[in-house]
């Protein structure tokens, strides 16, 4: 069987694309998933820090795309977690170096070695966005919930469209407390403003850096909200569609409660 | 002209509280006053304070035998008021039912733009019609249209109605929130007022852009029967 390409993207920088991309690529691996997760966001590479796997770097996407090397030889094997591979992106070059043509071609070889291939692309809308978003067969967009991170992920849905792909959305980097007192936009505002299908909920965690500067999946922490919710968005886009989302929730007392249930701002 | 020898000069009807007279003012003068008296001074007691109407037909060129046949009707029977028949409502009446018989609108070719579906960040509608959304229009999208701009939902975008010049031109939403409005050449930048759920619309008023609520104060309530668009 063929596998999928998964396209995650935002608009907007810095919303939690690569966090959610390694996570949701460990994830999947750990669900029996032979996974390749690739670096697009070229000039920027940072997914291979967040691996912990800058070291083991021989060659990268744009070698692979340019011929200068095999797919086998460009994926780097995980140390923690069995059939999960990272295509690095390469550091020096421009991104123009890629084209959409050279993507397919290698998405093409991608598809017929791994079950999933989850790709990580930059912010922005332009050619690095174009050459992601080509050979993807789902879409994942990133918000968070503040007001230009859903005017840019609302942008991007509509790019999305126009390519034929059905984006997902994940809320990132909920603070429910901050929710509460009305200090932030909720994933019920956000929805309502994008209204694609919801894949799955992220609150903030301060294990997510931990994780990173560690290269220490976020997935493989047992204490670590975010990651336990990206390994159950992992297993609905791995085929538990019904898997009911879990709303980050902030601890109440009786009496916010009581007046909450009387429409009363506390 | 040829006259039938059975046509009266003069006929009398009685209409509600009153009479109302027709003459036939291709007949002399005289003939028609004789047989005015006539009628009514068999009508006696019931002329007192009525309302006479003077149906001359065309009344213009006879306002000298209307204001004589007024005195005359005053003075030697005491009757209330002398009119002419009232203008302006018997010839439009007519009209008025001709068109709202007409159904002129099963020919009509519509000036309206019908969408449905959500509006995105960065997409734009431009046309030159008036403009009616099913769905959203989200902030960063963009909607110019011609005529009136209709949102059956939230209106978060930008919108320019009644481009370029057309200041009658309406903004309506469910949830009106744009972030800027501008109707023919006159602009408002979006309130910071929470929004309210209830419908509104924008039009030009004194030069500048006035937001109201729709079931209380639209601008449609007094026409006179639906008119296409
Ligand atoms: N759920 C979360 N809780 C706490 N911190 C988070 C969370 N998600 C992401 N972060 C932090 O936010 C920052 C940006 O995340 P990340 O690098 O994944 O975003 P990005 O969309 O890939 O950014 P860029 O557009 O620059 O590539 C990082 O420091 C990351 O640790
Ligand atoms: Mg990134």
């Amino acid at each position: 069987m063929e596998g999928k390409i998964i396209v995650v993207t935002s608009g907007k920088g810095g919303v939690g694309k690569t966090t959610a991309t390694s996570s949701i690529g460990a994830a999947l691996a750990l669900e029996g998933n032979r996974v390749a997760i690739v670096d697009m966001d070229i000039g920027l590479r940072n997914l291979d820090v967040v691996m912990g796997l800058e070291n083991r770097i021989v060659f990268n996407i744009v070698d692979v795309v340019l011929g200068r090397c095999k797919v086998e030889q460009a994926a780097i094997r995980d140390r923690r977690i069995e059939n999960l591979f990272l295509i690095p992106a390469s550091q020096s070059d421009n991104k123009d170096v890629l084209t959409t043509a050279g993507v397919e071609r290698v998405a093409k070889q991608l598809r017929a070695k791994f079950d999933y291939i989850i790709m990580d692309s930059p912010a922005g809308i332009e050619r690095g966005f174009e050459n992601s978003v080509v050979s993807a067969d789902e879409a994942l967009v990133i918000c968070t919930p503040d007001v230009s991170a859903v005017r840019d992920a609302d942008r991007v849905i509509g790019l999305l469209y126009a390519r034929s792909l059905n984006p997902k959305l994940i809320v990132n980097r909920i603070e429910p407390a901050r929710v509460m007192r009305g200090e932030m936009l909720s994933h019920e505002d956000v929805l309502e403003v994008l209204s694609i299908d919801l894949v799955g909920l992220v609150p903030m965690d301060e294990k997510v850096l931990i994780s990173s500067n560690t290269g220490t999946p976020l997935v493989l922490q047992s204490d670590s909200k975010a990651g336990a919710a990206f390994r159950r968005i992992a297993r609905r886009l791995n085929g538990e569609e019904d898997l009911p989302i879990e709303m980050p929730v902030y601890k109440t007392s009786m009496w916010q409660k009581i007046s909450k249930t009387f429409g009363l701002k506390p | 002209m040829i006259h039938f020898e059975n046509a009266a000069p003069v006929k009398l009807k009685g209409v509600g509280g009153g009479f109302w007279v027709t003459l036939d003012t291709s007949r002399s003068e005289e003939l028609l006053i004789t047989e005015m008296d006539k009628l009514f001074t068999k009508l006696r007691h019931l002329a007192v304070n009525a309302n006479v109407v003077i149906d001359m037909g065309d009344a213009r060129g006879h306002e000298p035998l209307f204001s004589l046949i007024k005195t005359r009707l005053i003075e030697k029977f005491e009757v209330g008021r002398v009119t002419t028949p009232p203008q302006k409502q018997s010839v439009p009446t007519q009209r008025i039912r001709q068109r709202d018989l007409s159904k002129g609108w099963n020919h009509h070719r519509s000036d309206v733009l019908m969408l449905r579906g959500r509006v995105r960040s960065g997409q734009k509608i431009d046309t030159g019609k008036h403009v009616v959304i099913f769905g959203d229009v989200n902030p960063g999208a963009e909607i110019i249209a011609g005529g009136d701009v209709v949102v059956l939902g939230r209106l978060a975008g930008k919108v320019h109605a009644g481009n370029p010049k057309n200041e009658t031109a309406i903004v309506f939403a469910l949830v009106f929130d744009p972030t800027s409005v501008k109707i023919g050449s006159v602009t408002a930048a979006g309130s910071e007022e929470i929004s309210h759920t209830i419908p509104e619309f924008a039009c030009v008023k004194d030069g500048g852009i006035l937001v109201q609520d729709y079931m209380k104060t639209h601008p449609f309530r007094k026409m006179p029967w639906p008119e296409p668009v």
